[in-house]
């Protein structure tokens, strides 16, 4: 009868106990959960807004650029500005998130004559 | 003539040293079971990790008890020394009433050595720690909830301890060793069994993993009989991923509330956990992998061969062997109704949500029973993908059967 009744204790003793423990891990692990959460939005909303701001600031500052060496290119009369502007942003595209400047656009000319580059071409062909 | 009878007197000693002249007709149906078990774990692959070493144990101790026998000292005085051509120097000696006599120690067979890992309660929580290198917390984070259906399931321990005790034919201790064997949980079952009622080892730890093996036989019939079809139907949605922080910050907050709360528990859980932040920290790989992989393995052959060889013919084959065995199997279906029953408490409480089969998982037998609840799921519903639910509930049995462990160890003094 006294092992029947310590069993009976022990029952009851064993539901409280082990169900507590496990709604007390219920409570804490959805609070750190939500805490972690939170920060971890609150962390990349930052990030997402910084980059945003970024982007925005690059853009315009290749604009500015752009234009700027745009009209000098179209004094010269060799690059016309949307060129500029379609290079620039190019290299946006491939710099995008990485702070970048672009310093000159600057039209590129054959280092060899036609005549040479055939030479070298003929000299260097492969079998 | 003489060569004939002293021919005939050694093979009369060989007989009379060899095991036909001193195992017993027990010894001999325990090998009989320890083939039986071997088929089931060779051939039918019911948790042949456990099952095969466990069998090979049993075989090996019914057929050669010397591999479990005890370190004795002899007392002999030097006459006996020399008789058995004995160097009487190189022994300490021990004088009693005027006569010195010569300490002959003769060692223990393997297996007793490689019991006292089983004995003082090492191998256990090691085999925790690479359960925990392999566990992923991750579905009980995203769905804590999870934790009352692992709680719920151990009801069933509770109850069979009092229906043990009620039989009145064991003590409080042997009944809460047998009652934990409903935690399905192997390591557990071995762990309080050791501190509370270690004569009965080796029938609840066979008891205990023979009824894991069985978990695909015993848990579907119990729960198609709880649930009705559109219960069984219930499609549960994605779970939300979970953050590396979060899974790492797991196993170090549940060691400190459960140490602090649960002390007895500490050493199950502790290495549980202590496994689990090896994987999930990412910094520690050489030790994760070893610890899930050799450590794991040389602890699980101790283990097994050990516990196996605990089930000697004598200790083994009586009717209260036979009481645990029927009470296990009780605890364990009792453990799985539960889990099912407040899954169906969830499904009303989140008005068809929940899919009452995860409560099942609830047992710890991991990841099987969580392949059951699947399984089960996916008869009524092919598109229905219940595992990563139901993992959650498994872990939580994992822990909440520790839980469980720690309350016996603390109210129940061994006898």
């Amino acid at each position: 009868m006294q092992n029947m009744m310590q069993a009976f204790i022990l029952l009851l003793a064993g539901f409280l106990v082990v169900f507590s423990v496990l709604i007390l891990l219920i409570v804490v692990v959805t609070l750190y959960s939500k805490i972690i959460r939170a920060a971890q939005n609150a962390g990349e909303k930052k990030k997402a807004k910084k980059q945003n701001e970024d982007k925005q600031e690059s853009a315009e500052n290749n604009k500015v650029r752009a234009v700027t060496r745009a009209e000098i290119e179209d004094d010269d009369g060799e690059i016309p500005g949307e060129i500029v502007a379609v290079i620039a942003a190019a290299v946006d595209a491939v710099y995008g998130e990485k702070s970048h400047k672009i310093k000159s656009v600057r039209k590129s000319r054959p280092a060899r004559s036609a005549w040479a580059r055939a030479g070298v071409l003929q000299n260097t062909r492969p079998f | 003539m003489e060569i004939l009878n002293q021919l005939g007197q050694i093979f009369l000693h060989l007989i009379q040293e060899s095991g036909f002249g001193k195992l017993s007709w027990e010894n001999y149906v325990m090998v009989g079971i320890s083939f039986v078990l071997m088929y089931l774990a060779i051939k039918k692959q019911f948790e042949p990790l456990l099952l095969l070493p466990i069998a090979f144990g049993m075989c090996l101790v019914n057929l050669f008890p010397g591999i479990m026998g005890l370190p004795t000292t002899e007392m002999l005085t030097e006459a006996e020394m020399l008789a058995r051509n004995l160097d009487p120097s190189t022994y300490t000696t021990t004088v009693y009433d005027g006569v010195t006599y010569y300490n002959h120690i003769e060692y223990g067979g393997l297996f007793y050595y490689l019991y006292q890992g089983v004995k003082l309660g090492i191998y256990p929580p090691l085999i925790f720690l690479g359960i925990g290198c392999m566990t992923d917390f991750g579905p009980l984070i995203a769905n804590p909830k999870s934790f009352i259906l692992g709680a719920a399931a151990q009801i069933g321990i509770f109850l069979t301890f009092i229906i043990a005790t009620a039989l009145g034919i064991f003590t409080p201790a042997e009944a809460a060793s047998i009652a934990i064997i409903g935690g399905a949980d192997g390591p557990t079952a071995i762990f309080v069994t050791t501190k509370l009622a270690p004569q009965l080892l080796g029938p609840i730890a066979v008891a205990a993993y023979s009824y894991m093996a069985l978990v695909p036989i015993i848990q579907p019939p119990i729960m198609r009989a709880l649930t009705t079809k559109k219960e069984r139907s219930v499609v549960m949605g994605q779970l939300r991923p979970v953050s590396k922080l979060e899974r790492v910050l797991f196993p170090i907050i549940v060691v400190v509330l459960v140490a602090l709360l649960l002390p007895d528990a500490a050493p199950l859980v502790g290495m549980l956990m202590l496994g689990n932040l090896f994987k999930e920290s990412g910094v520690v790989d050489r030790i994760n992998k070893t610890a899930q992989n050799e450590l794991m393995n040389i602890i699980t052959i101790f283990l097994g061969v050990t516990v196996g060889a605990t089930a000697t013919g004598k200790v083994f084959l009586t009717v209260q062997t036979a009481g645990i065995i029927a009470l296990g199997l009780f605890a364990f279906c009792l453990a799985t109704a539960c889990g099912v029953l407040f899954g169906k408490l969830m499904y009303i409480f989140t008005k068809g949500k929940v899919n009452p089969l995860i409560g099942s998982a609830g047992v710890s037998a991991v990841p099987m029973a969580a392949r059951i609840s699947q399984k089960v799921g996916q008869e009524e519903n092919p598109g229905n993908f219940l595992l990563m639910h139901a993992m959650g509930p498994n872990v939580a049995g994992v822990i909440g059967s520790a839980v469980a462990a720690g309350v016996l160890l603390s109210v129940i003094s061994p006898g």
